[in-house]
């Protein structure tokens, strides 16, 4: 005689079968019309498009770099001088939340939303930004979210795009960090303290050379 | 739009959105609020591809981060249940849509919702087309886990048809 949990053969494939168009009879009855989620989707990804433009090709930037040659920094339109290359600590100390090193392996630690345009306002008012233009600075983690990083505004400052020490370089070491810690060379603690309390001097620290490429 | 990546975000969206929510709501999570956890799941996806990150396998990945945000969601949830008492999901039905409500309860459902956790959910996404080893990755369990698990749902649910037969 059969024990009541041994299959039959087949019988796995279908009550399996049977189960699928139960669920899904079942749970498609309570789910509504896409195109309302599908339009604010639609919306909501042209604005992160235009809140923080990583993509933009390298003529943008190669066009940034010939407008400071011809001296539009000093007319002040991008305030160079001004360019909080690093956070303040008083307003951006950083912050972490307590993530396993598999989670920041995985590589699902770093679904973070987009930062909300309030907190983005926010955080240039904090650094007395008023150019807020987005091609200017990204609003960026101190702390990487895929390091552990927390949506937090004390995790958030306006990154600039055109200084040496820019986004993209900050964007290389985090890459870095990442891979040391998931390689298990550092821990997660550490890289999350390195990069908060001077990214620049990690930077020069784990690439060993004083300026980016 | 012309952004490539938001075309293809799009997309996915096109093809998951269903399959997102039916999970989602495994979790006991509201439809508006398992929508919202789609949302902020594909605007995550569009900042992956943006950054240039791995491309492999991103529809186990889509469901893995659902599933993460959905944990957050279910565990804020029921931090506020205990502040403010139990939740009564079907106030808002009057008796006979309850009624109805209860018919519509398949047997095979009910044995579902009966299972632990990660059966339920590795069910669940079994139900989605999620082959083991991409389950294995969005539960962050092993194969061989995911393997014994659905096992033993399924002996569970041909036992509830079974017994089912008998009795009619």
């Amino acid at each position: 005689m059969l024990s009541d949990d041994h299959l039959k053969d087949g019988e796995a494939e279908r009550v399996l079968g049977d189960f699928v168009r139960a669920y899904r009879e079942e749970l498609d009855s309570r789910i509504p019309p896409a195109a309302q989620p599908r339009a604010m989707l639609r919306e909501r990804l042209v604005e992160a498009s235009e809140e923080n433009p990583r993509w933009l090709p390298v003529a943008a930037l190669a066009m940034a770099a010939c407008l400071a040659v011809f001296g539009v920094y000093e007319r002040g339109l991008l305030r160079r001088s001004a360019d909080p290359i690093v956070p303040q600590r008083a307003l951006t100390p950083g912050e972490a939340r307590n993530i396993s090193i598999a989670e920041a392996c995985q590589g699902s630690a770093d679904a973070t939303i987009a930062v909300p345009t309030s907190v983005r306002r926010a955080v240039f008012r904090e650094y007395g930004i008023r150019d807020t233009r987005t091609d200017r600075y990204e609003i960026d983690y101190l702390i990487t979210p895929e390091l552990g990083g927390a949506n937090s505004i004390r995790n958030l400052w306006p990154e600039p795009y055109s200084a040496v020490w820019n986004a993209h370089v900050k964007d290389e070491l985090e890459s870095r960090l990442h891979g040391l810690v998931c390689a298990g060379q550092i821990d997660l603690t550490t890289a999350q303290k390195e990069i908060a309390r001077d990214w620049i001097g990690a930077y020069k620290k784990y690439f060993h050379r004083d300026r980016p490429e | 739009m012309t952004n490539p990546h938001a075309e293809e975000v799009l997309a996915l969206f096109e093809r998951h959105r269903a399959g997102l929510l039916r999970y989602l709501l495994t979790f006991r999570i509201p439809v508006a609020d398992g929508e919202e956890i789609v949302q902020e799941v594909f605007l995550a996806l569009f900042d992956h591809l943006r950054k240039g990150r791995p491309r492999e396998n991103l529809d186990g990945w889509v469901f893995r981060v659902a599933h993460n945000l959905a944990l957050k969601r279910y565990a804020r949830a029921q931090r506020e249940a205990a502040v403010e008492g139990p939740e009564r999901a079907d106030e808002a039905l009057d008796p006979e849509e309850q009624f109805a409500e209860a018919q519509r309860q398949d047997r095979l459902l009910a044995v579902m919702r009966a299972l632990p956790e990660t059966d339920r959910w590795c069910l669940a996404l079994r139900a989605e087309g999620l082959p083991y080893r991409q389950i294995a990755e969005v539960l962050g369990i092993s194969l061989g886990a995911v393997a014994n698990s659905l096992e033993r749902s399924l002996a569970r649910l041909a036992r509830a048809d079974r017994r089912a037969y008998v009795v009619r």
